[in-house]
């Protein structure tokens, strides 16, 4: 297995989960994704621990992200959840989320997503953002509680089903 | 709420904490209430409600139930129409109700006899 072939396995379905979230759009994200391992195919990969080479990753991934942004000039686009007027409810929640997402700034955003959603650690997130691994957990912790305000009856409603620590069971 | 809220958040993350911090921030009812958020919010954000293709409105979840029954039916229906058919094969044929007796067949003129 090549280096890149490796990068791609660990690392391909933390990356469209990024991409999800990180631009609000599926089609995006999966088309973003394969960019990343494009990109990635051209460089030189960093030899080292498994964790700077993610943060290597995630640093071209967010670089895309920001282009993708500044291209589209827009927020996460909700478009795709709002065509349909009798969309399931986790639709419903899943637009609120990207709306409140939308919101935050694009770093805090970013650094929230690499944690949460695609389950990097704060050093690998520090790597990817140029971060101190502290400034990380401090940003973490209060997009967090930004993010507790925005979506309070979307937790309300959460905290009623059964979860686990992980929230990767859903 | 003060700032060593943020131990639980590295709690959660699995991240290096201070243990007699945590205790003394779970002994705080606000606490508690944000680390019970804070994994519910975890859960809110992931994007699988997006990845995950939705039932179409107004199909019923009884649908594939019903192509299952459908497929017991017919399978049951063909089985007793295939066993009535078999039945009428082996059956004795009817027996003649009029002879025709053909003695004179040759005696037709040539090019038809009509």
């Amino acid at each position: 297995m090549t280096d890149v072939e490796a990068l791609y396995t660990a690392n391909h379905d933390r990356l469209f989960r990024y991409f999800c979230r990180a631009v609000g759009h599926i089609d995006d994200a999966r088309e973003l994704t394969q960019d990343v391992f494009v990109r990635v195919s051209r460089s030189a990969i960093p030899t080292g621990p498994e964790g700077a080479r993610r943060g290597w990753l995630f640093q071209i991934a967010r670089n895309l992200a920001l282009d993708y942004r500044r291209s589209r000039h827009r927020r996460p686009h909700l478009e795709a959840l709002t065509d349909h007027p009798l969309r399931p409810a986790s639709q419903d929640t899943s637009a609120q989320v990207n709306e409140a997402l939308a919101a935050l700034s694009d770093l805090e955003r970013d650094v929230f997503l690499m944690r949460e959603v695609a389950g990097l650690g704060y050093d690998d997130i520090a790597s990817a953002c140029g971060l101190t691994a502290d400034a990380v957990r401090n940003r973490i912790h209060r997009t967090r509680l930004q993010l507790r305000l925005l979506l309070s009856g979307e937790i309300a409603a959460r905290r009623a089903a059964p979860m686990r620590r992980t929230g990767r069971d859903l | 709420m003060n700032d060593t809220h943020e131990v639980i958040s590295a709690f959660l993350d699995d991240e290096p904490f201070d243990a007699g911090e945590l205790a003394r921030t779970l002994s705080d009812p606000s606490g508690r209430a944000l680390l019970i958020d804070l994994i519910a919010l975890r859960h809110v954000v992931q994007p699988e409600a997006m990845v995950a293709p939705s039932r179409p409105e107004g199909r019923s979840p009884w649908r594939p139930l019903l192509a299952a029954a459908a497929m017991v039916v017919a399978l049951v229906g063909g089985y007793f129409i295939g066993d009535a058919r078999n039945a009428i094969d082996r059956a004795e044929p009817p027996a003649p109700s009029r002879v025709v007796q053909a003695n004179d067949w040759q005696a037709l003129p040539v090019g038809g006899g009509r």
